[in-house]
């Protein structure tokens, strides 16, 4: 699933991960979780293998759909036993939010609905303040409104106690304004790894007569040659720029798409 | 508070361009005391460290200054330079963009200055 990553994560950031279905991120996640044990390498947390490690238990917080809690307690007592787990417990905050959010403490976790199990699951990882806070899809199945509330609470979250958020998401548009960092995973490797401003500043878009922009297309991300003008779309660095070809920026949610696309023509290859 | 979030332009350039913007209106003068990194970041809804970087590129500038451990503060000079450059870039961008579309339209320089006399009084 994963080969040939390697990478190294700073504390008190905010990352994305970003990568298409099946790219590897949940596997990265269970990884540095503790949850997977690695058939090759080496992973690093507090100078320990997170795998069997109680440092990493004590200090991480892994986030994910399939996340299970004992069967039948009501929401009431998952959070008393939280409250025993997890030394930096907010008890006070895991209440208000599940209260405006419209989760009753009395309720079952297994009658939630998979948009309010998503919604527990991202306040209950919240409301534990670890260290390490590890979020795999938080937001799936939430209704729009619901999603923008609780993105706003991981900021308030963070900024009232700054620790290492990683939040992985196929959709960048959405966690951009939220990130500091983007961690781009494509076949189980490392596509990119920089600054949000850095993947914004990474390619430009060359649109002009395919002749002129013949010389780019050894280094071509992505190419679309249909009508009059053709499309190239490489990284910043080819690019000096040339006055018959109109430039345009490359939005960080593009590269990452154009970065891990499988065919260099997208869609339109198809219908060739 | 709205922000332009089409990818393009970071948003750390847009916080420097609006606290400029600010200093424009005198709701920040002179020595005054802007907002600290977290208050732009609950503001904007944007991480910290991203809005540290709006911050940090006005104090490149000499728009803002550092107080050590109190936050940063507009300089004496900050509307006054942030003036200069708008008229010096802005203003000639937006000039260049004016005329292009005037001939692409096939519109005279007369009527061109004229377009601009009647907008300045306001017709």
């Amino acid at each position: 699933m994963l080969k040939d990553v390697s990478c190294q994560i700073e504390e008190h950031k905010i990352i994305g991960l970003i990568g298409r279905n099946g790219a590897g991120k949940s596997t990265f996640l269970n990884i540095l979780a503790g949850h997977i044990k690695p058939t090759a390498g080496k992973v690093t947390i507090y100078q320990d293998n997170p795998f069997n490690s109680i440092t990493t238990a004590t200090n991480t917080m892994f986030i994910e759909e399939g996340m299970t809690f004992p069967n039948g307690n009501n929401i009431a007592r998952i959070l008393e036993i939280a409250k025993c787990f997890y030394p930096n417990w907010q008890q006070e905050l895991a209440e208000k939010l599940l209260q405006y959010v419209g989760i009753s403490l009395n309720g079952l976790y297994d009658k939630l609905s998979k948009g309010q199990r998503s919604t527990f699951n991202l306040v209950y990882g919240l409301s534990a303040r670890c260290a390490i806070t590890l979020l795999d899809e938080p937001m799936n199945g939430m209704d729009e409104a619901v999603r923008a509330d609780m993105y706003r609470a991981i900021l308030k979250e963070y900024i009232a106690y700054p620790r290492t958020i990683i939040i992985s998401s196929h959709h960048l548009k959405e966690i951009e304004h939220l990130i500091e960092e983007i961690l781009l995973i494509n076949n189980g490797q490392v596509a990119l790894h920089k600054e949000l401003e850095e993947v914004q500043q990474f390619a430009v878009r060359l649109i002009g007569q395919p002749e002129q922009l013949e010389p780019y297309r050894n280094h071509a991300l992505f190419e679309r040659n249909e009508g009059p003008l053709a499309e190239i779309i490489v990284e910043k660095k080819y690019f000096n720029g040339h006055s018959s070809i109109q430039s345009e920026a490359v939005s960080a949610s593009d590269v990452c798409k154009y970065v891990t696309a499988n065919r260099m023509g997208g869609i339109d290859d198809v219908f060739k | 508070m709205n922000l332009n979030i089409d990818g393009t332009t970071p948003i750390y350039v847009q916080i420097a361009e609006w606290l400029r913007n600010e200093i424009l209106a005198e709701r920040l003068v002179a020595d005054s005391k802007v907002y600290s990194q977290y208050q732009l970041a609950e503001l904007f809804n944007i991480n910290p460290a991203t809005a540290g970087k709006g911050l940090t590129l006005l104090l490149e500038e000499e728009i803002l200054y550092k107080k050590r451990g109190l936050g940063m503060f507009v300089t004496a000079q900050a509307k006054e330079m942030i003036l200069q450059k708008r008229r010096g870039e802005t203003l000639q961008q937006l000039a260049r963009e004016l005329v292009v579309e005037a001939r692409r339209l096939a519109v005279t320089d007369d009527e061109l200055i004229e377009l601009v006399q009647k907008m300045q009084r306001g017709e």
